[in-house]
């Protein structure tokens, strides 16, 4: 069977004043229909940059992206579009400041103008049909991530790339998100990857997990294997810092 | 409640800069004088009932001439912003926007223009298509441009990484699209606050030119020809340079006061 999505061998470096910087060496994945894929790593472990080279924002210096076995590395996010569909940490700025939510979110239809497509789609994630004609600012953190993934559903696209969806917010909202990722991944209708810092988040999320350390993949498999028995140090300690903070969340 | 106050700074200052443009626009309800007509029975007459203003050298009244003066001034002001104004934007807006040799090459040519200092041009421009105000902004026009087009990158630079830019690229938006429905309407506060700052300058640059003769041809009424022509006889009639003079002074403290007041309200 072919996967939904493919990476392999993908390099990439950028060259600074400073010198070259890796930011990702021979990183292979793939993901398969109906299944979220978690990419885990500290800050600088590339991940983010992996994400950027998935979606087309970024060319890979080597190695090849495939979509349902076809070629695609080189596009630019106006192509790979029609696959795939970013949802960016900072969701406020995703949507422009002047535009009401509704027109955002059309906005990503490719010239599909379809209201009761979106209202099933803002249903989907909990919204409610007032919150159409508002703009960003008048909308709370986690109510315009919701909508993100609204936009990114109702897009058509079959792949969604979360970039630390739940980081920039509040408790309450990360709760509210997480319970829309985790009902979308239950439908069998999401194919994603989940790229986060924090590994008890993916391991809720996600099906697979890929830990990545200094631009590498160290360690990558079923979710359940992973963190029952993780083979790499440094998964171990990822596991082991989230175990920590579990038990601090509990004691406070 | 800064804000609030902001608020009602560009309530107050707007009705001033719309009466002015009402007075100018609808001179003659005003001024019952002819600014044209010469009376040498009346030359240089000091202000009175007949002429608020006084008269000139020609007998010609001063009041008449100061409110169809402010129809040139302010006219040619505002076009000049304007065109100003829509060549910078779009021209900072491409150079931001698809950045590379476009970025390189036009704000190569914004620096080149700035290299030539105004006056100098104005001078080979008059030389050129000859006295006259449309030499006069096409003198000023040819460097005003480059801080709208410098304001317009930057500020488009900036919003290209935006999220929502990057996500109108994954919607197979054109750029086209992009630049009118995203980049221009977010940009637009920052250069329309810019241009109503430009105007006093614009207008100290205008009357300039026309006081050192380069600007409208006599016997059009203008407040820099007007104060130009009165400064020989500054002396017997000073009524003739003082009121086109605080005419040009209230306008620009009232267009400047409008440009600041709507920048203290963007940044309340």
């Amino acid at each position: 069977m072919e996967h939904i999505l493919e990476g392999k061998e993908l390099n990439k470096r950028f060259a600074s004043e400073k010198g070259d910087t890796t930011a990702l060496t021979d990183v292979s994945f793939y993901l398969d229909k109906g299944e979220v894929l978690g990419i885990v790593g500290e800050s600088g472990s590339g991940k983010s940059t992996l994400l950027k080279v998935v979606s087309g924002m970024i060319t890979p210096d080597s190695g090849d992206l495939f979509h349902d076995g076809k070629k695609y590395t080189g596009q630019k996010p106006r192509k790979t579009g029609e696959f795939l569909q970013v949802i960016f940490q900072d969701a406020k700025s995703s949507f422009d400041p002047r535009m009401p939510m509704e027109r955002s979110i059309a906005e990503a239809g490719r010239g599909r103008a379809d209201r009761a497509l979106i209202l099933e789609h803002i249903k989907k994630v909990g919204l409610d049909e007032e919150l159409l004609s508002r703009k960003p600012s008048q909308l709370s953190g986690g109510q315009c991530q919701r909508m993100s993934i609204a936009r990114a559903f109702y897009s058509g696209a079959g792949i969604l790339l979360c970039d630390e969806i739940t980081s920039a917010l509040d408790v309450s909202s990360q709760a509210q998100v997480v319970k829309v990722m985790k009902n979308l991944k239950n439908d069998g209708k999401m194919s994603a990857l989940f790229v986060s810092h924090d590994i008890a988040l993916v391991s809720m999320i996600c099906n697979r997990i890929m830990v990545m350390k200094d631009g590498r993949c160290v360690e990558q498999g079923e979710i359940g294997k992973i963190i029952s028995d993780p083979q790499h140090e440094y998964t171990r300690k990822l596991i082991e810092s989230a175990r920590k903070q579990e038990i601090v969340n509990e004691v406070y | 409640m800064k804000k609030r106050i902001a608020k009602i700074k560009i309530i107050f200052v707007s009705i001033l800069a719309l009466l002015l443009i009402f007075v100018t626009c609808f001179a003659g309800l005003f001024a019952h004088n002819d600014p044209y007509a010469t009376n040498a029975l009346a030359i240089r007459t000091a202000p009175c009932l007949q002429y608020p203003f006084g008269t000139d050298n020609l007998g010609r009244c001063v009041f008449a001439r100061v409110l169809y003066g402010g129809r040139t001034t302010i006219a040619a002001t505002f076009l000049l912003v304007f065109i100003s104004f829509v060549i910078g934007t779009v021209v900072g807006m491409i150079a931001g926007y698809f950045g590379g040799l476009a970025d390189r090459l036009l704000m190569r040519f914004a620096d080149i223009t700035l290299a030539f200092p105004q006056m100098v041009v104005a001078i080979a421009v008059a030389g050129i298509l000859g006295t006259g105000m449309t030499g006069a902004m096409i003198s000023l026009g040819i460097t005003m441009w480059v801080s709208f087009a410098r304001l317009s990158r930057s500020h488009t630079l900036s919003l290209k990484n935006e999220g929502y830019i990057q996500t109108a690229f994954f919607a197979g938006k054109s750029d086209l699209y992009i630049i009118m429905i995203h980049i221009f309407p977010n940009l637009l506060a920052p250069v329309f606050t810019n241009a109503l700052t430009q105007i006093g300058t614009t207008m100290i640059g205008l009357s300039g030119l026309s006081f050192l003769g380069l600007g409208v041809i006599p016997p059009k009424a203008e407040w820099g020809s007007m104060i130009s022509e009165a400064r020989a006889y500054i002396q017997i009639a000073p009524w003739a340079v003082f009121y086109p003079a605080l005419a040009t002074i209230v306008t620009i403290i009232v267009f400047n006061y409008l440009g600041d007041a709507v920048m203290d309200y963007r940044e309340a």
